[in-house]
């Protein structure tokens, strides 16, 4: 499924968060969107996911208009993994994973066998598969997340969000959750924070600065020290990992100091 | 996905976590509740025995003689029973069911545990309405002079709810902490206009009649009050069992839900003037019963969880019988008076709540 932003602009009294922005995710790819805090990005994937309503601009998702059609119907196709907040109430981590399943479901629809396995087995993808009934407020952020990710994936979602899902999280679980993301072969938009991981996972690459894409492209291409020096405000040498044989990062110093 | 059985492998559940586990404590509840509302109009200031007050309820719906005929027909015994309390009990019991209830939908509306009609300013507004008719009244004003205490009551609290509502979407998206804050700017409003009426009435009588009211009692209980509120609370009892999915996305608050497709700013609008209606029905005829809307589904949660689907069920019947037992004692712990109700509903909930916030360590801004 293919998601098409069109000149998307989105702002907030008088301040404008995102200002024309258009972003294309085609042919299942894995796209990466990066930028420092508060250049919008958070808002920009918002916006795609219905939380906030943009002043102006299109959003496809295949041929539904994200914008106009009920949350419902954009939902069955769509899956989001947010950033993780505490609840006041608590559920059992297989209540939380068959809510995944809500979009699927009508009023008196009950859980089937069917929706069972897809819970199990979503649970099973992010290594949970014992946890199906521990309370979600005893977990740690890591596991939340994982079964935040169990959640979306048990909405078969054909394309994914990902709004910086690795924050406060061990490396281990954000390479795990990225890896079985990357492994789901549909199209993804995932908001990220750390370079080097975007460069590895992703398949292209936008690049935001004060609510504007700057720059857009493959990963290798457009990660030049000139311009995370003037997105980051970050000096830096780009290297090729010698173990990896991946793109590298030395920070050396930020900007300024 | 293709079918296939069941493997074993399936996490183990507690037993009120499989579905017949389920539906038989659902069963049991409803038999208790029964059994409680037969046994609770026993007990007042002429004790009956239990045995005889079954006999005479059922020969009274069903028409089977068990025992001498005579008792069953005619006597005291009958008319108290049948005229007097069990009236009284089916109200404790739908009352119980929707206060429950309406404790149980605000609190996820808002995504509080603390929520019920009380915080939201919803039984204030209803407070001030009763207190208005009472002392003010409209004696004069034609029609409306012959609208009774229970209209006023039920015109405040759809009138607060609704200023609640408009008070915390103004400015945009309503959150439920501007829910929250707008029920305690209500609250303290109609208490402050409600007691300024108090304070300047020249009417003992009625300053007694409003105390009472605002105590809560199902004293005036009877059978041509029992259809109106039944209804309402059998069919949003129903309506809410409906909408279990909403409410459990609900409680993981507004972002989630939209990405699971439910916009929660036109459920939570709907559900709270739903609410709102059946706390104006329910005060109007019993005034103000506190805590039962708190307590009920708190406990129950630790017992179910907080899927809605068996948390509301539970907690409705739980309620039911809560309220009748709670009746029974307000009725006899006194020889000779009896008790406004809700003076012994905070008296057994108050600790109650004390016991489970030391004992689970609620944190109630998220972290449990």
């Amino acid at each position: 499924m293919n998601l098409n932003v069109d000149r998307l602009c989105v702002s907030f009294a008088d301040a404008h968060i995102v200002n024309e922005v258009s972003v294309q995710v085609k042919n299942k790819q894995f796209v990466g969107l990066i930028g420092p805090n508060g250049c919008g990005k958070s808002t920009l994937l918002k916006s795609i996911y219905k939380v906030i309503k943009p002043r102006e601009g299109e959003v496809l998702l295949g041929d539904i208009n994200v914008i106009k059609a009920n949350p419902k119907q954009v939902s069955r196709k769509l899956g989001v993994v947010g950033q993780f907040n505490e609840l006041s109430f608590d559920f059992t981590v297989q209540e939380m994973v068959m809510m995944g399943r809500t979009p699927h479901k009508g009023l008196l629809e009950t859980d089937s066998s069917d929706d069972y396995r897809i819970v199990e087995a979503a649970l099973a993808k992010v290594n949970l598969a014992s946890y199906a009934n521990r309370s979600y407020n005893s977990l740690s952020g890591g596991e939340k997340q994982r079964v935040i990710l169990a959640r979306t994936l048990a909405q078969q979602p054909e394309f994914m969000i990902l709004d910086e899902p690795t924050n406060h999280l061990d490396i281990k679980y954000q390479l795990q959750i990225l890896s079985i993301v990357r492994k789901l072969d549909i199209g993804i938009l995932a908001a990220l924070h750390d370079l080097t991981l975007a460069a590895e996972y992703c398949d292209y690459l936008y690049v935001m600065k004060e609510g504007r894409v700057v720059a857009k492209g493959e990963p290798e291409q457009i990660l030049t020290k000139e311009l995370i020096a003037e997105v980051f405000d970050v000096d830096c040498e780009i290297y090729r990992n010698p173990v990896t044989g991946g793109l590298g990062i030395a920070y050396l110093q930020a900007g300024g100091m | 996905m293709q079918t296939a059985t069941l493997t074993g492998n399936e996490p183990k559940k507690s037993l009120i976590h499989t579905r017949s586990g389920f539906l038989a404590m659902t069963g049991v509840l409803l038999i208790i509740m029964l059994l409680s509302a037969g046994a609770a109009v026993s007990f007042g200031q002429v004790e009956i025995p239990i045995s005889q007050s079954y006999r005479i309820l059922l020969h009274q719906i069903t028409g089977i003689q068990i025992g001498d005929p005579a008792d069953l027909a005619s006597g005291s015994f009958v008319d108290i029973i049948w005229k007097i309390r069990l009236p009284r009990v089916l109200l404790a019991m739908f009352i119980g069911a929707g206060l429950t209830l309406c404790g149980t939908i605000m609190q996820a509306a808002v995504q509080n545990p603390l929520a019920d009609p009380y915080i939201l300013g919803i039984s204030s507004g209803a407070s001030l309405g009763a207190t208005f008719a009472i002392l003010v009244g409209f004696g004069s004003i034609g029609f409306l002079g012959q609208t009774g205490i229970a209209f006023w009551a039920f015109a405040g609290a759809v009138g607060a709810s609704l200023l609640v509502l408009m008070l915390a979407s103004s400015g945009g998206k309503m959150t439920s902490v501007k829910l929250v804050l707008a029920g305690m700017v209500i609250n303290a409003l109609c208490t402050a206009f409600a007691n300024f009426i108090v304070y300047f009435a020249n009417n003992a009588e009625g300053i007694k009649t409003v105390t009472f009211w605002t105590m809560g009692s199902l004293a005036a209980a009877s059978w041509d009050k029992l259809p109106l509120i039944s209804i309402v609370i059998v069919l949003s009892v129903a309506f809410f069992l409906l909408q279990s999915r909403v409410l459990n996305t609900m409680l993981l608050g507004d972002e989630a839900a939209v990405t699971l497709g439910i916009n929660l700013s036109v459920y939570r609008r709907a559900y709270l003037v739903v609410s709102a209606l059946i706390t104006g029905v329910m005060v109007a005829s019993c005034g103000m019963i506190g805590f039962v809307g708190l307590i009920i589904p708190h406990m129950v949660r630790g017992l179910v969880g907080s899927d809605h689907r068996r948390l509301l069920p539970t907690s409705v019947l739980c309620g039911a019988i809560f309220l009748i037992w709670t009746d029974v004692i307000a009725r006899t712990i006194v020889p000779n008076v009896e008790l406004p109700i809700g003076i012994i509903t905070a008296l057994i909930g108050a600790p109650l709540f004390m016991y489970m916030l030391v004992k689970k360590g609620y944190a109630f801004g998220g972290k449990s």
